[in-house]
């Protein structure tokens, strides 16, 4: 039965944002490809779901930058999804122009632009996704839910207490979960959940479609004067109409008392949720082997912490890292490394100091260096001796730095 | 008083006029068409093709364009997808003798359906629909 339902649905995973709150880590690539946790990108954690949740009909639509994005995917997903025989697939879709000479105008419009596609595969309904956003979920217990209750339209929402609901689009729901209204971001008194006087249901950005009724609303939205966004044009119009739109409850997959979603839209909640990973406990557990995270990865040799030398700390050579995050191929060479995140192939020599940093690959960090707070991207070369983040009007001469003081030192950069 | 607006007053009393595009590849269909809604007060481009009505397009722009399906070569469905390209809120009529097209997904975004028959009274009752709910005529 469950398999069925997922025969049936199509997944669509929009991928073309730009990104533009993440630059400069969104230079070069659109902000599905920027790496996260050492060794994956952002997309692999809703591609992991929909293995996972075995949704295995996916269409990644592109736009932006995604040579890097592209290549990721063909690399390390296409043999995991692609078996012609059983008709599952992932196919990467830049914009087609068939209805438009734009790119996509917005979330309703890639959609729009796709609707040939929807044509060829006839599913029954429809599962959007967002492909940069952290989390674990299994689509298929919402799908299932979906069909129960006849929706014309589900959107997964998670909890969130209502001092926060400022951030966020809220759904009203009755005590059905059916969907009567939408606040936007809402100033103050933002609709709570029945029965749940301090919880409010904030949009994930996660949808499952009837089919007709999504070509139908789609079709309409965008012969109109309309920002062809589902947040703001679509789904209003149907909860005005009257249309079956229903809250999931969003059940979080990754076990802990708190569920954890994150849009990491900013380049603060992105350093966050990378830190997190280099607590004892995480909030977000890669080691679960019940929901396994893929990615693509090269073949790296082990990762090498070399000079256990005795004596007075800052007088020897010492390699190590500690309360951290470390990939393969990385050689820690006499350099101390605390609370980092490393990308493989990433070098830190003699006497240098690493804090609180997301390294990426291929960085290397030059003999007595010193750097805190930094997020370095693909590539870059820290001279011999250079400190970085212990001055932050020094940093900024130099540097793009988050607003809460994080330094971004940008790809394949030479200081 | 411009040309446009002599002919917009040649229309009988109560009817609605409006400037239309009519692409079909059946020619003596089409002079059929340019009668009977010509009859009904509109003005009447002709084209036999879709190349041919997007050629149109680019000269002037239609009230409203009234599209044929099964074509040779350029058919409705990809001919709409390049109108709505050029200008999404062109309105456009799909004019068929196939009612199974209705399920395909590209023919939704059209504003009307008509399965074509012996006379043109749903054809010319669905323009003056389509040209009423867009604003065009009152």
């Amino acid at each position: 039965m469950a398999n069925q339902l997922l025969k049936d649905t199509l997944t669509i995973v929009l991928s073309g944002g730009q990104g533009e709150r993440l630059y400069p880590l969104t230079k070069d690539r659109a902000k599905p490809a920027v790496p996260f946790g050492g060794m994956y990108r952002i997309i692999d954690f809703t591609l992991s779901n929909c293995l996972n949740s075995e949704c295995m009909n996916v269409y990644i639509l592109t736009q932006y930058k995604s040579f890097s994005l592209d290549r990721h995917i063909i690399l390390g997903w296409s043999g995991l999804f692609n078996n012609p025989e059983m008709n599952q697939f992932i196919h990467i879709l830049p914009p087609q122009q068939r209805t438009g000479t734009s790119w996509y105008l917005g979330t309703a419009d890639a959609i729009y632009q796709n609707i040939y596609n929807l044509e060829r595969e006839k599913p029954k309904r429809v599962l959007i996704l967002a492909g940069d956003h952290i989390y674990k979920m299994n689509y298929a217990k919402m799908i299932e839910y979906h069909v129960e209750r006849n929706a014309d339209l589900t959107i997964a929402c998670v909890n969130v207490h209502k001092s926060e609901a400022n951030q966020l689009g809220i759904a009203v729901v009755n005590d059905e979960n059916r969907i009567v209204g939408f606040q936007e971001k809402p100033k103050r008194d933002p609709a709570t959940i029945p029965g749940q006087p301090d919880q409010c249901f904030a949009s994930m950005g996660i949808y499952v479609f009837s089919t007709e009724e999504l070509v139908r609303r789609i079709s309409y939205d965008a012969r109109q004067e309309s920002a062809h966004d589902f947040g703001k044009n679509v789904i209003p119009a149907m909860v005005n109409d009257g249309a079956r739109v229903f809250a999931y409850p969003f059940k979080d997959e990754n076990k802990k008392e708190v569920a954890y979603w994150r849009d990491v839209g900013t380049m603060d909640a992105y350093f966050d949720a990378n830190m997190d990973l280099t607590r004892i406990t995480p909030l977000f557990n890669l080691y679960d082997d019940s929901w396994p995270v893929r990615t693509y990865r090269e073949n790296y040799p082990p990762a090498k912490f070399v000079f256990s030398e005795q004596g007075p700390e800052g007088q020897v050579r010492r390699g190590q890292a500690l309360d951290s995050v470390i990939s393969p191929g990385v050689i820690v060479s006499g350099g101390t490394v605390i609370r980092s995140v490393l990308s493989p192939q990433v070098r830190v020599n003699s006497y240098s100091t690493v804090e609180d940093c997301i390294l990426m690959e291929g960085v290397s960090i030059g003999r007595r260096a010193r750097v805190r707070r930094c997020i370095m991207d693909k590539g870059a070369q820290i001279p011999e001796g250079m400190t970085i983040g212990f001055d932050a009007n020094e940093d900024r001469k130099r540097f793009a730095v988050s607003a809460g003081g994080v330094v971004i030192v940008p790809k394949d950069v030479c200081l | 008083m411009t040309a446009l607006g002599g002919i917009r007053n040649r229309g009988l009393k109560g009817r609605p006029m409006a400037k239309l595009l009519v692409v079909d590849d059946d020619r003596n269909q089409g002079q059929l068409y340019k009668i009977d809604l010509e009859d009904d007060g509109h003005e009447v481009t002709l084209a036999a093709s879709g190349p041919e009505g997007l050629e149109s397009l680019k000269k002037s722009r239609p009230d409203l364009i009234v599209l044929d399906i099964s074509m040779p070569g350029m058919d409705g469905i990809e001919t709409l997808g390049k109108i709505l390209a050029q200008d999404r809120t062109l309105p456009v009529i799909l004019n068929t003798a196939y009612s199974n097209y209705k399920n395909n997904f590209m023919t939704w975004s059209a504003d009307g359906y008509v399965v074509k028959s012996g006379d043109t009274t749903e054809l010319k009752n669905k323009i003056r629909e389509v040209l009423k709910a867009r604003g065009i005529v009152s």
